[in-house]
């Protein structure tokens, strides 16, 4: 009997807590902090250096149309919410260029993409991305530092 | 013929232990711990292998399915608690796995999500209905093997293998203790996820497995689940070895696909769709079966798909229901890849409610009689009880601390 009380017990508790914390951990919204902005950062420096890896394949033949489009419409739709977010959202005082900046750089990183999603056959210019894409990551990830 | 009778086991660990779930975890705690977590993979490799022996060899000797135990064993109360707590967590992984399925026709086809997730939803639907337990398990568990190709893959990134077998051993090398432990839980909670026993042992009793059929049960559980680990640990090398250096955060099944594209080509790409497809579709089977078992077996329904459907007509209208809840779900839009994390992270908090049924009627001989638990089996079923609570306690905290794994 012990033991199944101790479960019920656990079990209600468990439902309720993890119901209040989808909800807590499920806000993505707030003022964009120090530490948000390195994180945003490091996103958008993800979202770029994939796109270039993506883009490398393409242009070695080494993807698929269907693959190439649909990915490639994934990653710069991310990289097109971030920079929504990052617009929208309230922000620290003191980072607030670096805020712009960064949004701007994640805006530019989904428009790269969607040229990939565009042209998913489109060797030669899969191979042109590529350097933008890597440079892009490399901007961000100079934010994140 | 031989070398099929072990297909139930190959479906219930591709199905269930590489599930979306899976998929995500191993290839995240890769891309953000390298190889450090591989120990992990191994301590939930054993524990889901000593559980499934445990249910199999249950329902092998009395007949009975975890569901069946849970309501004996746990009162109608409890288990009606453990009833909601699975079927929440089945209808949330069903809709990730939905989600999953229809995401990887898309990556194949190009063809719009919204109409594959009908596809999807309509396909599942006639399989289940038209195709015997036998097929499904074939066909779902052999087709998800194409998984095996992330195994090539991680041998061509010429992973270190030195930090490969070093990730074998239990060590810590971060800044970021919680978010390590916060991927330790959900590697361990993704492995042992309560819906691959239900569907097992349920599995079991719908092949008229007997005493007889032990050794069977054990094969089963070792080779199955055991493949199913070697894949975990195949998915971490390739995100440890392909991005970590990079910096990459593999946040959809895309970016797992190109873990295989970018060793292997146009090839590696296609076979690792091919293998997610049926790995995630028999996953959805798999919990669309057990969301069905559990209801019938805890309110004393017919139950199992050996019986034609008007036969065991209100176990065959709630898979109808939780395939229909599972497709207006993913169709509202939720995030496939998100909504698994929760899953895991939820099933986790519930692994007791399950588990705990398990070993009591395993050692109970009135329904085990010379079948019951040895000492080696319970050694080990209360060793990873004592995991399975600190996994339940510790979960949800984790998750909140490092808000999903994000920071």
């Amino acid at each position: 009997m012990q033991i199944r009380a101790l479960l019920n017990r656990r079990a209600l508790g468990a439902s309720l807590l993890f119901l209040v914390c989808a909800f807590a951990t499920g806000c993505n919204g707030g003022t964009v902090d120090d530490h948000a902005l390195k994180r945003d950062a490091e996103k958008v420096a993800s979202l770029a250096t994939e796109g270039g890896l993506l883009a490398n394949d393409m242009s070695k033949g080494a993807s698929t149309k269907y693959f190439a489009r649909v990915h490639a419409k994934e990653l710069s739709q991310a990289a097109s919410d971030l920079a929504d977010a990052l617009r929208s959202r309230p922000t620290s005082p003191g980072i607030e260029p670096d805020v712009r900046k960064l949004s701007r750089l994640a805006g530019r990183v989904s428009a790269l993409l969607e040229q990939l999603h565009l042209h998913p056959t489109d060797r030669a210019r899969a191979e042109r991305l590529e350097k933008p894409l890597s440079d892009r990551a490399d901007d961000a990830d100079e934010l994140s530092k | 013929m031989k070398v099929f009778n072990i297909a139930l086991g190959i479906l219930a660990a591709i199905g269930g232990f590489v599930d979306i779930g899976d998929l995500v975890f191993n290839v995240s705690a890769g891309a953000t711990f390298g190889y450090q977590l591989l120990w992990v993979v191994v301590i939930g490799v054993i524990g889901i292998i000593v559980y499934s022996e445990m249910c199999g060899r249950v329902a092998a000797v009395s007949g009975k399915a975890v569901f069946d135990a849970v309501r004996e064993r746990l009162g109608f109360r409890t288990g009606l608690a453990a009833l909601i707590s699975a079927q929440v967590v089945n209808l949330m992984t069903l809709t990730a796995e939905i989600g999953g399925v229809a995401i990887c026709l898309q990556l194949l086809s190009g063809l719009p999500y919204r109409w594959l997730i009908l596809f999807a939803g309509v396909v599942l639907m006639v399989v289940v209905w038209t195709t015997s337990f036998d097929w499904i398990e074939r066909i779902f568990g052999y087709g998800g093997l194409c998984l095996l190709v992330f195994a090539v893959a991680a041998v061509k990134l010429h992973p270190t293998w030195s930090a490969v077998g070093h990730g074998f051993l239990p060590h810590m090398d971060t800044e970021s203790p919680l978010l390590y432990a916060y991927f330790a839980v959900g590697l361990l909670g993704a492995a042992m996820t309560p819906y691959e026993v239900y569907f097992y042992s349920s599995g079991a009793v719908e092949e008229q497995w007997g005493p007889k059929d032990l050794g069977l049960n054990k094969a089963n559980a070792m080779i199955g689940y055991g493949l199913g680990g070697f894949l975990s640990f195949a998915l971490m090398i390739v995100g440890g070895s392909l991005f970590l250096d990079k910096g990459i955060e593999p946040e959809f099944l895309g970016s797992i696909a190109l873990g295989a594209e970018v060793p292997l080509g146009q090839i590696g790409l296609l076979l690792a769709l091919v293998g997610i497809l049926f790995a995630v579709g028999g996953a959805a089977i798999d919990t669309l079966f057990s969301g069905a078992y559990n209801m019938a077996q805890y309110l004393g329904w017919e139950w199992g798909r050996y019986r034609h459907p008007s036969g065991a007509p209100r176990f065959t209208l709630t898979w109808i229901v939780l395939l229909v809840l599972g497709l207006g779900a993913v169709m509202t839009g939720v995030d496939p890849v998100q909504l698994t994390e929760y899953a895991v992270i939820f099933s986790a908090v519930a692994l007791p409610l399950t588990y705990v049924p398990i070993l009591l009627v395993a050692n109970d001989r009135t329904y085990m009689r010379e079948y019951a638990n040895g000492r080696v089996a319970n050694v080990f079923g209360l060793v990873y009880l004592v995991v399975i609570l600190i996994i339940s306690i510790t979960a949800v905290p984790l998750m909140i601390l490092t808000n999903v794994g994000q920071n």
